[in-house]
């Protein structure tokens, strides 16, 4: 209780810097305070093009988290059984982490036009994040362990769930949390940059345009909102497993 | 069932750990091989179960044998169970022809019932092994191969093993490493 209290406590007083800040410069194009914000929110929360952009980014979002997890895992997976693969995956791996999310989103524009840019953005952003991340839990499984499955002939998905997966479940904790909080970044990146229709980054864009720095923040708490939801159901299943 | 071991020779790194080692492992039969340590007991045990190669000779499973590797219960020189499960989940997960109701009798001879439903990083040493000997035991197999099953024991926890162990021999043969043979002169005793 103790703990909350504190953590309230200090987002309090941040919203205060913030709010007198916001009061000593008082220009609202250079700095919308906090109330400011609110103000835009409840403005745009009575928008129904709001609620289609948050519907809209947070699925496509969430299709490419799935997609990149996946496929992050199922390839790891794969590397994992043959290092012949992993080593033909590898230069793959590391353009993927090192490229700018920028470079991609020009090219995927070019390619497949704006419409699903962020879901494609963001399982390019999730997929190395867990490739890596299950390559590891997967090489630190015990061998001792696997030799006794193989001994007994324990069936398959046995060896998965009670080998594999105890061993894979830290790093996927890890990898996951990242991964959620990557992909609205780099989903909402791309959006501002593809410019889908009904999406938040074409709000976030539009707010830039006609200097509606109140809208941006706006934006931006929602975003921050939503990852900040995700992560809790995300941890919330992770920690039953 | 006859497993054939026969002018076996491995080394490691150099160092010869076995040297031509001849044997015949046969059903009915109990073989109690004993040793100083790094004698290559642990080591004759992985050839038969086919984990390891030998350099020169050859393992051989004599007779009509469906399967390239012998199905064998094993209780490893480590106990090598899932910590954070149960003795029997521990027991059961290893095969589906074991049933949970059959796997807490057969635990139970060897357990206290109150140690059955702890993860088993909570049981002691000779509890661990206790499990690893059921466990070996549990499973339909053609032959028991143990590598010091009675690390931890004590003496009475110990003479209880191996009349669980006999009983449980069946037909096929039962091979045990061990540096302490009391209570096992049933067995062919082959000294390393």
């Amino acid at each position: 209780m103790k703990k909350i209290a504190g953590r309230a406590a200090a987002v309090i007083a941040w919203i205060l810097i913030w709010q007198v800040t916001a009061l000593i410069v008082h220009n609202q194009i250079l700095l919308a305070g906090p109330l400011d914000t609110v103000k835009a929110l409840r403005y745009l929360a009575k928008t129904p093009d709001f609620w289609q952009s948050v519907v809209s980014t947070t699925l496509r979002i969430l299709i490419g988290f799935a997609l990149g997890s996946a496929l992050g895992i199922a390839l790891a997976c794969l590397a994992y059984k043959d290092r012949r693969f992993e080593i033909f995956l590898q230069p793959m791996v590391a353009a993927l982490k090192s490229v700018p999310v920028a470079s991609f989103v020009i090219l995927l524009l070019i390619w497949f036009g704006p419409g699903n840019i962020s879901t494609i953005i963001c399982a390019m952003v999730v997929f190395p994040i867990l490739y890596l991340n299950s390559l590891e839990g997967l090489a630190g499984t015990d061998k001792k362990m696997l030799e006794m499955a193989k001994v007994f002939r324990m069936p398959t998905e046995r060896k998965l769930f009670y080998i594999y997966l105890p061993q894979l479940v830290p790093f996927f904790k890890g990898a996951f949390k990242l991964a959620i909080g990557m992909s609205f970044k780099s989903g909402i990146a791309a959006e501002v940059i593809g410019q889908p229709l009904h999406t938040i980054g074409n709000g976030l864009y539009l707010s830039k345009i006609y200097l509606e720095t109140g809208e941006l923040f706006a934006w931006t708490i929602v975003v921050v909102l939503i990852a900040f939801i995700c992560e809790k159901i995300l941890s919330f299943i992770l920690a039953r497993i | 069932m006859t497993i054939e071991i026969k002018d076996v020779c491995k080394s490691y790194d150099g160092k010869a750990v076995l040297s031509c080692v001849n044997l015949n492992i046969e059903d009915e039969h109990t073989y109690v091989i004993t040793g100083p340590s790094g004698c290559g007991k642990t080591t004759l045990l992985r050839l038969i179960l086919g984990l390891e190669s030998p350099d020169s000779g050859t393992v051989r499973l004599l007779g009509d044998y469906k399967y390239p590797y012998i199905n064998s219960g094993t209780v490893f020189q480590e106990d090598r169970l899932c910590d954070d499960f149960d003795a029997v989940t521990n027991v059961c997960m290893v095969s589906r022809k074991v049933y949970r109701e059959t796997v807490t009798e057969e635990l139970l001879r060897l357990l206290p019932g109150s140690e059955l439903h702890k993860p088993v990083k909570e049981l002691s040493g000779g509890q661990r092994r206790r499990v690893a000997i059921v466990r070996a035991c549990a499973i339909p197999s053609d032959i028991l191969i143990m590598d010091e099953p009675f690390t931890g024991l004590d003496d009475e926890s110990r003479k209880k093993a191996i009349g669980y162990i006999r009983e449980k021999q069946g037909s096929g043969p039962l091979v045990i490493t061990t540096h302490d043979t009391r209570d096992l002169e049933f067995g062919r005793i082959i000294k390393l």
